[in-house]
């Protein structure tokens, strides 16, 4: 019986209900409906009506670019994002992730409230808490780990303090906040990510990534990278990048397994095997320094090895070997080598294709070299170094916490400068590590991480984890593992400092709220003060001084207030106004190109290394043999032919292709190839790969319309005729298994991809992310009835939110870059079985564990280390000791 | 649900807006119980129970609650009461606050977005009263059902203090202010939001809420709209998800 019929004269019944409820008086007023006059006058005054349309510059964070953006603010609201045309890079031109990004701001499965947990740890029951609640709830529990530090007198104890990080844009605060804590658990995303790219190229040349001069190249080799869409810096190097082809007719030939749209872009696609990059790279070098079309002013000058050394080192790595390893014929090799010595300028481009191998270093490293060897570093139209400009961080700044940690950098991966994220859970779970407090920010490893299933088994163990904090707004699959969640903002309503060397034109931005944090909310910087000042109430921890901010504001001042240069034009406050400093000139309506206000290009710099080191900084300098200028044992330059050059930032200061560290490991000094395990597959298996596509970061997209329309379901690329060797047909439910276990998902036929391979997107088969990522409206029941956007209501046409590929994907990891191995899983493809559902995933812990421990043979203490480099000339019986290093 | 769910009248009308004088004319009586009644429906909604009002309903309220055969869950009436509180807290998050919830505000309900132009109107009415919205918690806003309930109830409480006073013409303008917003900003959505969120709810207590909210919300338009304006609203609450009816595999498998 339902109330009306309980209440059979309602009206009577309800005067009797109210009249009870009015007897018990005040003791139901609401809290929330005050007066007018109390709020009115002030400057808190709710600015909710009556206010006209403003633009407000900001810088994206759809993904990690950083794009120049403006906001165009109508009634309080975000209405529009558009690009800011202030922003030498990325030229007043948003992607299709950055146009969608304000969907964030007004999505209602954003967290707008502290969330502490109730139930079960993973189990979804929530109890609402304010942000004061919240602070003190974490501080307690820091507060308790720092004082049981001081009462074992063991340092080591507050590196169970750990933070972990998927983008961390905050200009340096997360490491203020650790290291305030004493702890140097700082637990970063790289290895997943592009990491061992950059250990390639960091002990080559300094800098972890290059700039190409894409709009005045010739001709492009483009290794393993999908600039169009999804690479580093996508936007702006997909402007330049289209600048040289059609403007300046530059030829673009792209390796890569599979046909991405900048692949079909290129003049050639080849499609070699996975992870044979490296073979193709040498042969091609073995043919330009063989056939003499070096550069060999270049190679004498400003490289630590000789033409003879590389000729010689070079010599197996044949066009015919590597056509053998790649499946790319060596006639093609040597024409590609011979076009790209001879036309100029040139430049390579690669990304995460070459590198998210075993030994991707190497890889990384031999591309390199090419256009070392070809004399295009620095030039116009070349293969630059990143331009970007640095920010003072607020004194004082707290000194690293006093001991060192396993878990932020492994002892058995030396070279990784970057880290080797994917261990800890391992390293934990097998005592080699021990946690306290887990923070995550803006990280998702329960999605994002190979052999994902693990990530969800430790962050649920709490005895492994006994107190889990994540600072999100959106509930994602590890979030939904927390205790307590401290909500963030979105990047429309933060604050940050930033630079990115997204083009060849140095410059700050300024990430700046367009709106004030929705609802009340408090961004990152603000919880990360609250949060130390409730540590150290009184300052007697000697931590409270490190966030003496009055405000979010007054941090970032002290960022921007005292650059030379900005300072004088304004600071924080011209920071502000223009997003972006300094405003090189404006977009040309024709062109595109920066021009000044007499309409002239605004030209770029080149040569870096160059710039020449003034007489009076000379002085009190000593130069080597070898040529390194030194000032108090610290290299600054490089005399050169009588001159006095910044060079390069390496020890040497001139580029090193030998890098003797790599030799102290028992790794090869030179850039090589290697042969992957997965080369060795047996005919019946394939390797499994996973690409991003052009509107979605990996995992942080799913939940936007516009983008979750545009793509949702991640189909298995496999090639027919492989397919039609195994009876799949296009469609075809498959089912995909790699030792870990299995996933249930479609087969989708297409020519573009190689016969060997099979490739899955990212970015799809969320099991949380909210409505559209998880297709949660679609559940019988109305649990996930968030209202009637029309959009979703009415045209969310789809019912396949695809299937993650992760949790079959093997823990492979680069000894040297520290790199993950995505594309190093071999896997069986095979028609559905009887009972597979799509989505279907069995996939085993105990397998994992095992890939951990097999893992760490390919380190440099392990046994295949040994047996895989048994050329490099070093006293294996004494190789270093695993240690702790620095931070 | 049909639109004749809610019981429209047969008479017909015109306006949409509210007109001169009030519609309604109420007792000094009905008009204190209905400034009651909807504050107790406001406080159910706007916060998780706390001692208080728990102490209410097994005390001063019990009488009336047994009387109406009102199902408020047998552990709120008789088990202990931090075991009641941290369930109901649960569950107040889980309806009204955690992500996959059925937020109660009318921007989610009608636009699917927080915080839109519909806030902006609660705020209005609220402001042109003498009143102004203020946030406890971070992530609320001022088209959150609670906050409306209350407005009515306070404008309810007014127009009683103005007749009292014996100023007619006031206690007229408070009526109609109230049977405005009732069909202009709660009329459009709480019917509905309330009997989606009751199909939600786990707990006899805010089913129970859910529903009395529904009925004297509903009651009270019903009675200071036309039917014209009745239908309209009807359709209004009537939002809901339309299942798909497409054959989800017509673009390739790849969605190419």
């Amino acid at each position: 019986m339902g109330i009306q019929e309980k209440l059979s004269t309602s009206r009577r019944g309800f005067l009797k209900l109210g009249a009870a409820a009015t007897a018990v008086g005040s003791a139901i007023a609401s809290s929330r409906l005050v007066a007018m006059e109390q709020e009115l006058g002030g400057a808190d005054y709710s600015p909710v009506t009556g206010e006209k349309r403003k633009a407000v510059p900001y810088t994206c964070m759809a993904c990690n670019i950083e794009d120049g953006g403006v906001a165009m603010i109508e009634n309080g609201r975000i209405v529009k994002l558009e690009g800011n045309l202030k922003h030498p890079n990325t030229r007043g031109k948003l992607c299709a992730k950055g146009n969608s990004g304000f969907l964030h701001v007004y999505d209602p499965d954003r967290i707008m409230t502290p969330l502490k947990r109730v139930g079960k740890r993973g189990e979804g029951k929530w109890k609402r808490i304010s942000y004061d609640e919240a602070t003190s709830l974490l501080a307690e529990k820091l507060r308790a780990v720092i004082e049981r530090a001081k009462a074992e007198e063991n340092h080591e104890i507050l590196n169970e303090i750990v933070m972990k990080w998927g983008r961390n844009r905050t200009g340096g605060a997360v490491k203020r906040f650790m290291h305030a804590l004493g702890s140097n658990s700082m637990v970063n995303h790289t290895n997943i990510c592009e990491s061992s790219k950059k250990v390639g190229l960091e002990p080559s040349w300094g800098p972890d990534i290059e700039s190409c001069d894409w709009a005045n190249t010739k001709y492009i080799l483009n290794f393993g990278s999908n600039i169009l869409e999804a690479a580093y810096f996508m936007n702006p190097n997909a402007q330049r990048l289209v600048d040289g082809v059609v403007g300046n007719r530059a030829k673009i030939v792209t390796f890569d397994p599979r046909l991405s749209n900048s692949a079909g872009y290129s003049h050639e696609w080849h499609a070699p095997y996975p992870g044979t990059d490296a073979a193709i790279v040498l042969a091609m070098a073995n043919v330009i320094m063989n056939e003499g079309l070096y550069d060999a002013d270049f190679v004498r000058d400003w490289t630590n090895v000789t033409a003879e050394q590389l000729i010689a080192h070079l010599k197996p790595f044949t066009p015919e070997f590597a056509e053998k390893e790649s499946g790319v014929s060596a006639d093609d090799i040597r024409r590609i080598a011979r076009e790209f010595a001879t036309t100029k300028p040139a430049t390579t481009f690669s990304y995460r294709g070459p590198v998210k191998h075993l030994w991707g270093a190497y890889q990384e490293a031999a591309i390199h070299m090419l256009n070392v060897i070809t004399g295009n570093v620095e030039k116009k139209g070349g293969y630059c170094l990143p331009r970007g400009m640095g920010w003072p961080q607020p004194e004082p700044v707290p000194p690293a916490g006093p001991a060192l940690s396993a878990i932020a950098k492994p002892p058995l991966y030396p070279l990784a400068s970057h880290a080797v994220s994917t261990n800890a859970p391992y390293m934990v779970m097998r005592g080699e590590a021990k946690v306290s407090v887990w923070m995550s920010y803006y990280d998702n490893p329960l999605y994002t991480y190979p052999s994902s299933h693990v990530w969800r088994a430790f962050l649920g163990d709490e005895s492994l984890v006994p107190f889990f904090t994540s600072f999100s707004c959106y509930m994602s699959e590890t979030t939904e593992m927390a205790d307590l969640i401290i909500p963030d903002v979105t990047y429309l309503e933060r604050h940050d400092p930033e630079s990115m060397p997204s083009g060849l034109y140095p410059c700050l931005s300024i990430r700046q709220p367009v709106i004030q944090p929705l609802g009340g909310t408090q961004e990152f910087r603000k919880t990360l003060i609250d949060v130390i000042h409730k540590v150290d109430p009184d300052g007697s921890l000697g931590i409270r001084k490190y966030f003496a901010f009055d405000s979010v504001e007054d941090w970032m001042k002290q960022h921007f207030d005292n650059i030379p240069g900005l300072k004088e034009e304004g600071g924080y406050e011209r920071l502000k106004k223009d997003g972006v400093w300094p405003v090189y000139g404006k977009v040309d309506k024709e062109t595109a190109k920066l021009v000044d206000d007499n309409g002239n290009e605004v030209k770029a710099e080149y040569g870096l290394y160059t710039t020449e080191i003034p007489d009076e900084e000379m002085v009190g300098t000593e130069i080597s043999e070898e040529g390194t200028i030194t000032r108090d044992g610290k290299p600054i330059g490089v005399r050169i032919n009588g001159k006095n050059y910044v060079g390069f930032g390496t020890p040497s200061r001139k580029i090193e292709l030998f890098k003797e560290e790599w030799r102290t490991f028992g790794f090869n000094p030179l850039p090589t190839y290697k042969r992957l395990p997965s080369r060795d597959k047996k005919p019946d298996e394939l390797v499994l790969t996973t690409y991003k596509v052009n509107v979605h970061t990996q995992s942080r997209t799913a939940s936007l319309k516009y983008l979750a329309e545009m793509y949702h379901k991640n189909p298995a690329w496999m090639n027919p005729q492989r397919a039609a060797r195994l009876g799949i047909k296009d469609g075809d439910l498959v089912r995909i298994t790699s030792p870990l276990g299995y996933i249930v998902t479609r087969a989708h036929l297409t020519e573009g991809i190689h016969p060997e391979v099979v490739a899955i997107s990212t970015a799809c088969g969320h099991s949380a992310y909210g409505r559209l990522a998880t297709l949660k409206q679609r559940d019988p029941a109305a649990r996930w009835a968030q209202g009637n956007d029309p959009d979703i209501a009415n045209n969310v046409w789809w019912d396949d939110r695809g299937v993650h590929p992760n949790p079959i994907i093997r823990l492979s990891v680069d000894p040297i870059g520290g790199s993950q191995g995505w594309y190093d899983t071999v896997v069986k493809v095979t028609p559905a079985q009887a009972g597979d559902k799509y989505g279907d995933t069995d996939v085993s812990i105990e397998q994992a564990m095992k890939d951990y421990d097999e893992m760490l043979r390919y380190a440099y203490t392990g046994d295949l280390h040994r047996a895989a480099h048994k050329e490099v000339d070093i006293d294996w019986n004494n190789l270093p000791e695993p240690k702790l290093t620095g931070h | 649900m049909p639109a004749n769910d809610f019981k429209i009248p047969d008479d017909g009308g015109a306006a949409t807006s509210g007109p001169a004088s009030p519609v309604t004319d109420m007792s000094r009586p009905e008009l204190q119980a209905r400034a009651g009644l909807y504050a107790l429906l406001a406080r159910c909604l706007e916060s998780e129970m706390d001692a208080n009002l728990l102490h209410l309903f097994r005390g001063p309220l019990k009488e009336t609650v047994d009387e109406l055969g009102l199902d408020l869950g047998e552990d709120v009436m008789n088990a202990r009461a931090e075991d009641v509180l941290e369930n109901l807290a649960e569950e107040f998050t889980a309806l009204f606050v955690a992500p996959g919830g059925v937020l109660p505000y009318r921007s989610v309900f009608e636009t699917g977005r927080l915080f839109q132009t519909q806030a902006d109107q609660a705020e209005a009415a609220y402001k042109a009263a003498g009143f102004a919205f203020r946030n406890v918690y971070s992530g609320e806003f001022s088209d959150h059902v609670a906050v409306m309930l209350a407005f009515v109830g306070r404008l309810f409480e007014r127009q009683l203090a103005f007749d009292e006073a014996d100023n007619a013409s006031a206690a007229s303008a408070c009526a109609v202010q109230r049977e405005t917003f009732l069909r202009e900003q709660l009329g459009p959505w709480v019917i509905g939001w309330s009997r989606r969120a009751r199909g939600c709810a786990l707990h006899p207590f805010y089913r129970t809420i859910l529903e009395l909210t529904e009925q004297v919300v509903w009651e009270d338009v019903s009675a200071c709209s036309d039917q014209a304006t009745l239908k309209r609203l009807a359709l209004s609450n009537r939002r809901r998800l339309m299942r798909q009816t497409a054959d989800p595999d017509f673009r390739k498998a790849s969605g190419l």
